[in-house]
């Protein structure tokens, strides 16, 4: 019953951009493990940035904005490689690290500009700390299952630099990338992710002072409790117990009133147990339970209210069942009921959940497309840096302007190995700033919603391709 | 109609208690103005655009998995109460004429068919935040000619509130289980589609009204924009959407 298109997505996603195929571990519980694949990755990844090569990385920083280009080739050459050969272990070394502060702190690095590197480093060293934290079994956990290079310590360090001399535009465009490498790696290892739902724990944290702010927030995804390095390596793919979201103080300083968890139904499950095993909700005591459950990373804040949850659940079922700001007031509801027969309500509740269904239907599809698209996007964007790397390389002044994407897709798209069919390549006749793929996505969308069991094409990029070779008839279509 | 407005529309008509858990478009819209074109220029209002970006992604994150938590709780509770009815009466119980066992199935089912309309709206309140982050990021970067949109949107991808995967699941438990306790019968196709509808538009609670404004909003956002690019979705397809829009969603009584 689950989202067909949800589920060819990311099947023929990870078929697109990974030369080794989707795993086995691709099964219908696929979506369910996209979220902790994400999480897991995130930390993962962040782990394997440390750049050995510190020269390559320090030019970059030095250029101004407006060798955007430059920038561009240089970072989306290496994650491009990535993408196309994760056995040539060079090129991972030779990413920027400085991804990882960047990536951890969306909000503080990436708008401002030098006049605000004050902020930067203030909130570049506290993620300093995190980083140490995870910097030891990361890296180990690295290194047994990831199929790349040896990391090299100096990660720290690396950051530090780096983040001395952050600029803008290169910030932006190495954390462009890197994300497209993060996103890779998701689809690329997850044997190793799914192992990684189960017993994560990762604390969000609440409102913290503002230049927290930020690090909450994004390092969300990315940050995971020392204690846990086994724990990736054996967890089934379907099944999650805890997973909560760090911040970085709470990972390194245990300040568990600031961390959010995020139960799931195997974890209450546990907890109710628990809880029966105690005498009952009523009997049970926070830190009894926490005791029986054993859980690792669970903390007596998370067992306490969630127990006053439950309490209440239990003990007042008209409450939660609906409060009493969702139901009709009690007038309307007593006459309503009066009225109509239990028939009648019958089939109210019965066209109450067809509608419900249906959007939830439209939800799930929504979802899946606004996935697909950005997914798009972002090989695009991936494709143009490629384009533009390879573009330099051949001492091309023709290729040197980014707004000039049909050129670009044209001449290097036929030497292009990855997951471009050069055979689908004919002259793309792209008008000035648009992306040819845009009809063709809104085209291959509209079909898409007729069939929503119709599972997308393996090589997406290409099918695009084809379609915009229609594009004025399509565009016309699409804008009515 | 424009996303603000229709975004506004949405949390009048939603539950009083998420109203201000949506996404401020309306103040990330007015930073915008007066964001610097590219030149170097001292960020502030980047900055505070940043910040007030994450600060809500901070409040969607919270709200978002302190509904899942009650959800799972609720699901849990609903399973049990399910549970000794049957234990009670046995799995043919709806043999029974008894009148209790009516009652109480008649309220289970309500309270059923309510949570799983919950939770899908939680999930659109998922979706229309999300859509509402990629379009105020969409207008800083034509503002600014900025990267921020594409790994600021990697970022969010991977946020707990725009997961959905456990409640959708839920969800889905959730309907199997509807249509195997309560399983429709076939009569239900002669009734007239006016019927019908005056029968829900008087029984039908909050839960329902504001799903069929959700479809609604769903349909309409999606109707065509002005700015049609490849990051838009398609207009919204309903084979209903006749049926959708009938609906009278303005109640008698004000919604506090």
């Amino acid at each position: 019953m689950e989202a067909r298109p949800g589920l060819a997505f990311q099947r023929t996603g990870a078929r697109t951009l990974n030369n080794h195929g989707a795993s086995g571990a691709l099964s219908s519980s696929f979506p369910v493990l996209s979220s902790p694949k994400l999480t897991d990755y995130q930390e993962v990844s962040v782990e394997r940035v440390p750049v050995s090569n510190p020269t390559d990385v320090r030019p970059l920083f030095s250029s101004s904005s407006g060798a955007v280009g430059h920038i561009f080739s240089s970072s989306a050459g290496f994650s491009s490689d990535l993408q196309y050969s994760t056995s040539a272990p060079h090129e991972k070394h030779s990413r920027k690290s400085p991804f990882i502060s960047q990536s951890s702190n969306p909000g503080a690095t990436m708008p401002l500009q030098n006049c605000d590197s004050g902020v930067f480093k203030s909130t570049a060293s506290s993620r300093y700390t995190t980083e140490n934290n995870n910097d030891s079994w990361c890296t180990e956990s690295v290194r047994s299952y990831l199929d790349g290079p040896a990391n090299s310590p100096g990660v720290n360090n690396q950051i530090n630099d780096s983040n001395a001399v952050c600029v803008i535009p290169s910030e932006d465009f190495s954390k462009t990338s890197d994300w497209q490498d993060w996103a890779d790696q998701l689809i690329t290892d997850d044997e190793a992710l799914a192992s990684g739902w189960d017993t994560i724990l990762v604390d969000t944290g609440g409102a913290g002072p503002e230049p927290q702010i930020p690090q909450q927030v994004s390092s969300t995804p990315m940050n995971f409790p020392v204690q846990q390095p086994q724990a990736q390596q054996q967890l089934p793919a379907s099944s999650g117990e805890i997973c909560t979201v760090a911040t970085p103080s709470s990972s390194a300083g245990g300040s568990s009133t600031k961390s959010r968890m995020r139960w799931t139904p195997e974890l209450h499950e546990a907890f109710v147990e628990a809880v029966n095993k105690l005498g009952g909700s009523e009997r049970a005591t926070p830190k009894g339970v926490l005791k029986q459950m054993k859980v690792e990373g669970l903390t007596i804040y998370h067992v306490k209210s969630h127990l006053q949850k439950y309490r209440t659940a239990r003990y007042k079922p008209e409450a939660t069942e609906g409060s009493s700001e969702r139901k009709l007031t009690p007038i309307e509801e007593l006459s309503s009921l009066d009225l109509k027969t239990g028939i009648e309500i019958t089939e109210a509740l019965r066209l109450q959940m067809e509608v419900q269904k249906r959007l939830h239907e439209q939800l799930e599809i929504q979802r899946n497309l606004q996935l697909r698209i950005e997914e798009q996007g972002k090989q695009l964007q991936m494709m143009f840096e490629k384009q533009q790397k390879s573009g330099l390389n051949m001492v091309n002044p023709s290729l040197s302007n980014v707004d000039k994407p049909e050129a670009i897709l044209n001449s290097p798209a036929k030497s292009e190995p990855g997951t471009l069919h050069p055979e689908h390549q004919p002259s793309v006749d792209v008008p000035d700033n648009a992306i040819p793929e845009s009809e063709g996505i809104s085209a291959y969308i509209k079909e898409k919603q007729k069939e929503p069991e119709v599972e997308i094409s393996k090589d997406l990029v290409s099918t695009v391709v084809d379609d915009s070779t229609e594009q004025p008839a399509k565009r016309l279509k699409v804008n009515e | 109609m424009k996303f603000g407005k229709r975004l506004k529309q949405h949390i009048q008509e939603t539950f009083p208690d998420w109203r201000d858990k949506f996404l401020s478009y309306k103040n990330l819209k007015q930073i915008i103005p007066s964001l610097s074109d590219g030149s170097n220029e001292c960020g502030k209002s980047e900055e505070e655009f940043v910040c007030l970006l994450n600060c809500e992604i901070e409040k969607f994150n919270a709200f978002f998995m302190e509904q899942e938590e009650d959800f799972i709780i609720r699901n849990k509770e609903l399973q049990q109460r399910l549970g000794k009815m049957i234990d009670k009466w046995g799995p043919m119980g709806d043999q029974e004429s008894d009148i209790d066992y009516k009652d109480e199935m008649a309220r289970i089912r309500k309270d059923v068919v309510d949570f799983h309309g919950e939770m899908v709206l939680l999930m659109n309140y998922s979706n229309i935040n999300y859509t509402g982050l990629a379009k105020i990021l969409k207008k800083y970067d034509k503002r600014t000619g900025g990267l921020l949109r594409l790994p600021f949107i990697q970022m969010i991808l991977e946020q707990p509130f725009f997961i959905t995967d456990p409640i959708s699941k839920l969800i889905k438990e959730c309907e199997s289980s509807i249509d195997a306790m309560f399983p429709v019968a076939a009569s239900k196709k002669k009734r007239k589609r006016e019927e019908e509808e005056e029968a829900i538009v008087v029984t039908g609670g909050l839960v329902f009204r504001n799903t069929v404004a959700a479809l609604q909003t769903m349909q309409e956002l999606r109707k065509g924009s002005s700015t049609y690019g490849h990051f838009s979705l398609p207009p919204l397809k309903l084979p209903d959407s006749d049926f959708f829009s009938s609906f009278q969603l303005h109640s008698p009584i004000a919604i506090v």
